[in-house]
């Protein structure tokens, strides 16, 4: 039952984060794929406030949302400036160097990881307690993506994807309406990560790298870019399977690259059958703008 | 006549092409200005000049006396500036009525602050947003098109979308680029009148067109231009008559 619980905490935080992840590259179209570092700014300035200070949980939750938002307006200050392809190179630079920073500073546990980060609820009911905190919040974020989309803030974003010449010719500050987008979805994405260290209790760096940020794409993917119930069934789907195989037991010499053959199939396997994903509708055929390549022509 | 627009000695080159050299203009209220010339003449890049996709290397810009040179394009949109595209760009992935609803220059739904403090005024702004759409839209005999995809609109009405969301900007220029081109029968009459029912309402008017027909039944005045310069300007009818037109044109 435990182990039940603990996959389903799991899944509510990353269905926070690909829900986040979804707003900036799914209806924004801002191809980034530094997510898990802001995930990362979250989850070590949350370990490291509970660690070193007595602050009240929630607040630590919101400090590392904070530091994730200030980290994401930095990178989209300078990045958004480029879009694309460029705009996934910038991103990955980011991630990859903030990440050796973490790994060589001391405060930060270095490459072992931080650990000692206490446990905040205890006992009996501590598991069911995190779940009831991710799960309210992941229904809350999802609903949150939601409602943003919809109205005439998503359809503000949605004419910046399509055009955004002719967007800006309306007069629209195309650049300030991607920072925004793009710090929401950080910030979010920091909020997990707090809730990923309180609940676990330990925080390494590889949790963050390159492999994290595959994964998450493949959840968005998968589920449905740009719809709001894709990440939800992407990052369910993508956390459970892995651990039903275990069930097989197979030999640890095939379980182990198991989990990357699984993602790579199941990204090439929806990218060619059906690239709007499970949830996104079959019809019109459009693909995600982030992967789809802008055609915009140079005035 | 009030001035809208007025140019003053601009210059801008790429590497070694000269597209815009030492360029004057004034468009007054109510004017509807012709912009001809052979491809690669300078139009659409003074178009872009104009409303800011690309920066001036010298020269001013005064919109109704302000001077927007230094602003970026989407400040320009806001001060009034209103343009269509050759190639439309309208936004593939909506419906008609939502191409229009994003183009007000006033748009408190876009703000989430606004969305989540004072949704009635949003409610309200939406409202109106929608009620000037379909006036619009009726305007150009497109009502039963609202709610379609643009991109199941034939050509000449994406066109006639092109012009209707200029115009829910509202700005007191329009910058019409090759808005005949590709279209006829009905739009035709429709694009025609419309632009003209706009230009006696006082706006500003523009037009980049190949269609030589189109500027005669329109434009009141025209300007010629060539490798980046004005070569003549005046009457319509002045500037079909000029030798230098018929020679660039026809050949001589």
């Amino acid at each position: 039952m435990e182990y039940i619980l603990t996959i389903l905490v799991m899944i509510s935080i990353f269905v926070i984060l690909s829900a986040s992840y979804n707003l900036v590259i799914g209806y924004g179209g801002l191809a980034t794929v530094a997510h898990p570092i802001f995930y990362a700014l979250g989850a070590y300035t949350t370990g490291l406030l509970s660690v070193h200070t007595d602050l009240w949980p929630p607040l630590c939750l919101l400090a590392g949302g904070l530091v994730a938002v200030v980290a994401s307006v930095l990178l989209a200050a300078s990045a958004l400036r480029v879009s694309g392809d460029y705009l996934l190179i910038a991103s990955l630079g980011f991630q990859l160097g903030l990440l050796q920073v973490i790994r060589n500073f001391e405060f930060t546990g270095g490459p072992g990881g931080l650990s000692g980060i206490p446990g905040t609820i205890t006992g009996a009911a501590r598991t069911p307690a995190y779940l009831l905190i991710c799960g309210g919040l992941a229904v809350l974020t999802v609903a949150f993506v939601a409602w943003i989309v919809r109205g005439p803030y998503g359809r503000a974003i949605t004419a910046m994807r399509d055009e955004e010449l002719a967007f800006s010719t309306l007069g629209r500050n195309a650049m300030s309406m991607k920072i925004a987008i793009f710090a929401i979805g950080c910030g979010i994405a920091g909020i997990s990560g707090g809730l990923y260290a309180y609940y676990f209790q330990y925080v390494s760096p590889e949790q963050f790298d390159v492999l994290q940020s595959a994964a998450l794409l493949t959840m968005v993917v998968l589920g449905g870019m740009g719809t709001s119930m894709g990440p939800v069934v992407g990052a369910a789907i993508l956390l459970a399977v892995p651990q039903a195989i275990t069930f097989l037991e197979l030999p640890p010499n095939i379980m182990a690259p198991m989990q990357g053959i699984i993602f790579t199939t199941l990204v090439l396997a929806f990218m060619f059958l059906r690239p709007a994903g499970l949830v996104g509708g079959a019809g019109r055929g459009k693909l995600p703008a982030a992967l789809a390549g802008h055609g915009t022509e140079a005035p | 006549m009030t001035e809208i627009l007025r140019v003053e000695a601009m210059y801008k080159r790429f590497g070694g092409i000269v597209v815009a050299d030492n360029i004057h203009l004034t468009i007054a209220a109510g004017e509807i200005l012709g912009l001809i010339g052979p491809n690669g003449a300078g139009k659409t890049s003074l178009f872009n000049l104009i409303s800011g996709v690309v920066r001036p290397d010298a020269g001013r810009i005064y919109l109704q006396g302000t001077p927007i040179d230094g602003q970026p394009l989407y400040r320009r949109a806001r001060t009034g500036i209103a343009r269509t595209w050759q190639n439309m760009l309208l936004f593939t992935t909506m419906s008609v009525l939502e191409n229009l609803l994003i183009a007000p220059r006033a748009y408190p739904g876009e703000s989430i602050f606004r969305l989540l403090l004072a949704p009635a005024g949003v409610r309200a702004a939406e409202e109106e947003a929608r009620t000037r759409a379909m006036q619009i839209l009726a305007r150009m005999d497109l009502t039963s098109a609202a709610n379609a995809m643009v991109t199941d609109l034939p050509f000449g009405h994406q066109k006639l979308i092109g012009l209707a969301r200029t115009l829910m900007n509202d700005g007191a220029l329009l910058l019409l680029d090759e808005p005949m081109a590709g279209v006829e029968g009905a739009a035709y009459e429709t694009m025609q009148r419309v632009v003209r029912e706009e230009a006696a309402s006082g706006r500003a008017v523009c037009v980049v067109e190949h269609n030589v027909s189109f500027i005669k039944d329109l434009c009141t005045t025209a300007i010629f231009m060539a490798n980046g310069k004005i070569l003549e300007s005046g009457s319509v009818e002045k500037l079909l008559g000029s030798k230098v037109l018929t020679d660039l044109y026809f050949g001589t």
